[in-house]
């Protein structure tokens, strides 16, 4: 009897299996028609994600962290500039998922940067911003409404804030991978690190800051990763080809940058388990590159949030 | 009829499985590194996730930024087996190996100046055996 059951039950997966390869056989020759189809139109290509997700993983924390511009901005006790950020109530104008993302990044950008700066009803403005993007975007699992009411308890505590939104960014990062939309991910990435470098850039004008010019000038191989993340969805439509050109426009400016890099011994406190990196590098950027780069980061701030 | 029902079951389950079998892994992952980031760090909300393959290391390059200290955290969901960890500048002078320091799952940096680096990461064990490993990166504001 139980020799009889199993031998079925061995038929049912034998059958499945097979049914599952000719369904997947199936699949595969009708992407690589529709690679071709499109290949031939210019539009509606389908990326390959396996590979995007590859080269997204290996593209190691591609962009500074925009607390962490936001904190560079602070330490050089640099007044707050309220007018440079976007406006909370844009919302309303982006209705495209692609808007919608990047726009997310940018708001994420400009929450740390006005809670840093303890401008407490403009963060949560652009929580509430940020809360309805989510929404559109179908992210409501990874931003339950408790995650949104431990925020609007720590607002006026900046360190967990940030933690609690570390949290949420990673769940949101692996929610949509799991979800085989690392597109997404890729355009919060892209409008949290326009808005970055767009602060970055702007107030290093107004200030003369050195050290902020400095910090803009290290963005090259930041920029560098962002292009390899985005490249792979250049054919989705002509709005990810129109921001990844500006991108890699941008790119060529950062080429005439000076860098250089000279490695020094680092220093080991095995007790602490710490290692300084002593080594030094260097950036010379001339007034007029620092015009041409903050000017066409201006640029791809507009295409991002008008 | 109950033939086509166990059918289809069995072609959803088989389909369904690689993914969630990768989720689950994913979490578990993310458990075990969680374990080494204390709170005082700021992840970039991204998790570093990839495939070990025979004879092959996983290289990251990553940039770190001034005046500030990080740190990295690998692990794997591999059993009885460490993750390898080193950190090389771009031109490839060491700068840190975790296998000088009984393969401690995280380190700590502290970068005077901006420094483009190569992680890489391999896991050690008697034999080949299939799994992930994970990096998280976070800096002390």
């Amino acid at each position: 009897m139980f020799e009889k059951s199993y031998t079925r039950s061995a038929f049912y997966i034998v059958i499945a299996l097979f049914t599952l390869s000719l369904a997947l056989v199936n699949t595969s020759c009708n992407d690589r028609g529709n690679k071709q189809n499109s290949t031939s139109v210019g539009k509606a290509y389908k990326p390959d994600s396996l590979s995007f997700l590859m080269k997204f993983e290996n593209s190691l924390f591609p962009l500074p962290s925009p607390y962490l511009v936001s904190h560079l901005i602070k330490n050089q006790n640099i007044s707050f500039y309220g007018n440079l950020t976007n406006k909370p109530g844009n919302t309303a104008q982006y209705t495209t998922s692609f808007k919608q993302a990047l726009n997310l990044g940018v708001y994420g950008t400009d929450l740390s940067y006005t809670n840093l700066y303890e401008h407490t009803p403009q963060t949560i403005a652009y929580l509430n911003s940020i809360k309805k993007l989510t929404q559109e975007l179908g992210l409501g699992s990874a931003f339950s409404p408790s995650f949104f009411e431990s925020i609007e308890r720590n607002i006026e505590h900046k360190d967990s804030l940030l933690v609690l939104l570390g949290q949420t960014y990673s769940k949101a990062d692996s929610y949509l991978r799991e979800s085989d939309r690392s597109e997404v991910v890729a355009l919060i990435l892209a409008g949290g690190w326009t808005e970055s470098m767009y602060l970055l850039s702007q107030i290093a004008k107004e200030t003369s800051s050195r050290e902020l010019i400095t910090r803009l000038g290290e963005q090259k191989h930041p920029l560098d990763n962002l292009i390899e993340v985005l490249t792979p969805l250049y054919y989705k439509s002509d709005e990810y080809a129109e921001l990844i050109d500006k991108f890699i426009d941008l790119a060529y400016e950062f080429d005439g940058i000076i860098y250089s890099y000279s490695y020094k011994e680092p220093k080991i406190d095995v007790e602490n388990k710490t290692t300084y990196i002593n080594s030094q590098s260097r950036v010379i950027i001339s007034e007029y590159h620092l015009d041409i780069i903050s000017n066409k980061i201006e640029k791809i701030r507009q295409l991002i949030v008008e | 009829m109950r033939k086509i029902l166990i059918i289809t079951f069995s072609i959803f389950i088989l389909s369904a499985a690689p993914s969630h079998k990768l989720y689950a892994q994913l979490m578990q992952l993310q458990h075990i590194c969680s374990l080494y980031f204390s709170p005082e760090y700021i992840t970039d909300g991204q998790e570093y996730f990839a495939e070990v393959k025979p004879d092959q290391s996983i290289e990251f390059r990553t940039t770190f930024f001034a005046h500030n200290t990080y740190r990295i955290v690998a692990c794997t969901n591999i059993k009885r087996s460490d993750v390898l960890f080193s950190v090389y500048d771009t031109e490839k002078n060491l700068l840190f190996a975790n296998s000088n320091y009984d393969n401690t799952p995280y380190w700590d940096f502290h970068f005077s100046s901006t420094v483009t680096c190569v992680i890489q990461v391999d896991v050690k064990n008697q034999k080949f055996t299939p799994g992930y490993v994970m990096l998280l990166i976070g800096y002390k504001p």
